[in-house]
């Protein structure tokens, strides 16, 4: 799995269909199908934090606003 | 072979006739002897034949058939002018005689030809992009990965224009409330270009900024050149950062929606574009996986642990359905034994029954033989006895035949009997009845006694 400081929201969405897919195939084994159920509730929480922060409603800032900020 | 010339019209003081190739070629001459000119007009009805390219120039007060030679027009590298388009073309008369299987034509040959005004921008636009594009500058930002969710996109767009709204409402309709990065700048002069392709950098040095969007309404091609700029659409071409661009309306196409990552028709929908994710669908998808995963996981683990219960149970059935047969065999094991002992113990018995049977047989052997010669003896005398007897009793049987009374109806008497079936023996007896049945050999037959007469 990607560490959480590159992984996207689309890499994660793909990446959890591709995890759903194998558990609906029913081929897993125990310890996969735990592993991957772990591993897609990370996904999981991941994608709702990264909605969560598009999700707090729109904050609109001058551009020399926003490099003051990044530069503070 | 040259034609017989025919009487001219009576009457007419006309020179002639002339055969008509002779005086088209002439008219042909005198046409082209016309001094060279300029002349500007819209264009009307272009049309491209095999050889030469065909249109009319026309304004309010007449037209001129044009006509121009196909590589010449090619070789201005602009697209075949729309009707409207003002132009200037330079040229002469000319006049083609046709024949006797082609129709004569006349045009304006012409030269060379300029597009004026707004047709000469897109003539110069055409130049541009072709160049940019031979240079493969449009194909840079739609390699670009597009965020499906960026946290922060930049808009560049004039402060106080309706587009600054559109992209608000855009946002909005997808349920995207992150942060936005607003670059104002002038849209339409002379200063527009460079203002634009500034903000644009600036926007792109932002680590933060994962999309931007560049957004004016329409106008007309002249307000919208600056979007044509050569300067802001390599920078674009260059940026690290994909560009949403959404200029005018998709009439006026600019070189910017050529360079940029995407082109859009209005800023709401360049909004969209930047956040291509609809977060509220988004979200619903979200929790319908988290659902599927929970349920997949508590499913494996139930199946699974249910199977080992299974498994478990294994063994201790396993016993039990052993311990059972044992049971089950011990028992037979007890019955066949106590079967055996008894078929054993009876044989025992039987052997000494059979054992005493045969000494008490030898015993009465000896005892009955002598019996035997006694009884020999005794039964002569016992034979002889019943000789006899059998002997008095056909006697008896003979003297009680002679008394049947049977014997005696047969003979022809007959036997009065009363209704109890006593024998009536006396006329005295006889005449006390009520009723007599007189019995004969072979039935009876009932009689009433007459009333003794007076």
């Amino acid at each position: 799995m990607a560490e959480a400081d590159t992984l996207t929201y689309e890499a994660a969405c793909e990446r959890m269909e591709a995890i759903i897919a194998r558990l609906d195939s029913g081929e897993s084994g125990l310890r996969e199908t735990l592993e991957l159920c772990q591993e897609g509730r990370r996904l999981v929480e991941f994608c709702a934090a990264e909605l969560d922060a598009v999700g707090r409603g729109l904050e609109e800032l001058r551009l020399d606003e926003l490099v003051a900020r990044l530069e503070a | 072979m040259p034609e017989r010339r025919p009487a001219g019209i009576p009457g007419s003081e006309l020179t002639g006739p002339f055969p008509v190739g002779v005086y088209a070629a002439r008219l042909r001459e005198r046409l082209r002897g016309f001094a060279r000119v300029q002349v500007f007009g819209e264009v009307f009805g272009f049309k491209a034949g095999r050889a030469k390219v065909w249109f009319e120039l026309r304004d309010a007060s007449g037209a001129l058939p044009c006509s121009m030679w196909r590589e010449d027009f090619e070789a201005l590298g602009i697209p075949a002018p729309a009707d409207g388009v003002q132009v200037v073309v330079a040229g002469g008369c000319d006049y083609y005689p046709g024949s006797r299987t082609a129709s004569p034509s006349f045009s304006f040959a012409v030269g060379a030809l300029h597009v004026a005004g707004e047709g000469d921008l897109l003539a110069q636009l055409e130049r541009l992009r072709r160049a940019l594009h031979a240079e493969g500058l449009f194909e840079p930002q739609k390699r670009l990965p597009r965020p499906q969710l960026p946290r922060t996109i930049g808009v560049v767009c004039g402060e106080h224009g309706k587009a600054r709204d559109d992209i608000l409402a855009g946002l909005r309709r997808r349920g995207w409330g992150g942060r936005v990065a607003w670059a104002f700048a002038p849209v339409q002069d002379r200063h527009a270009a460079p203002a634009v392709t500034r903000a644009l950098q600036d926007l792109a040095a932002c680590a933060e900024v994962e999309a931007i969007v560049v957004a004016r309404g329409g106008g007309s091609l002249a307000d919208l050149f600056a979007f044509c700029d050569e300067t802001l659409c390599r920078t674009v071409a260059l940026l690290r950062v994909p560009v949403i661009a959404s200029v005018g309306h998709h009439t006026d196409r600019t070189l910017l929606d050529d360079v940029a990552a995407v082109s859009c028709s209005t800023p709401t929908h360049a909004a969209e574009a930047a956040v291509p994710l609809d977060c509220g669908a988004a979200r619903t998808a979200l929790a319908g996986q988290a659902r599927r995963l929970e349920r997949q996981g508590r499913r494996a683990l139930v199946e699974r642990a249910r199977i080992l219960v299974r498994l478990s149970r294994a063994p201790a059935a396993h016993v039990e359905r052993h311990r059972t047969r044992l049971h089950q065999q011990l028992r037979e094991l007890r019955a066949a034994a106590r079967r055996r002992v008894a078929h054993e113990s009876s044989g025992n018995h039987g052997a000494a029954v059979a054992l005493s049977r045969r000494a008490r047989a030898a015993a009465t052997a000896r005892a009955s033989r002598e019996r035997q010669a006694a009884t020999h003896a005794a039964a002569l005398v016992r034979l002889a006895a019943l000789d006899r007897r059998r002997r008095d009793l056909d006697r008896l049987a003979l003297a009680l035949a002679a008394h049947d009374p049977q014997r005696t109806l047969e003979r022809g008497y007959a036997l009065v009997e009363d209704s109890a079936g006593e024998p009536v023996t006396s006329a005295a007896a006889a005449r006390g009845q009520l009723s007599l049945t007189v019995r004969l050999h072979d039935g009876r037959v009932p009689v009433r006694p007459e009333p003794p007469v007076p």
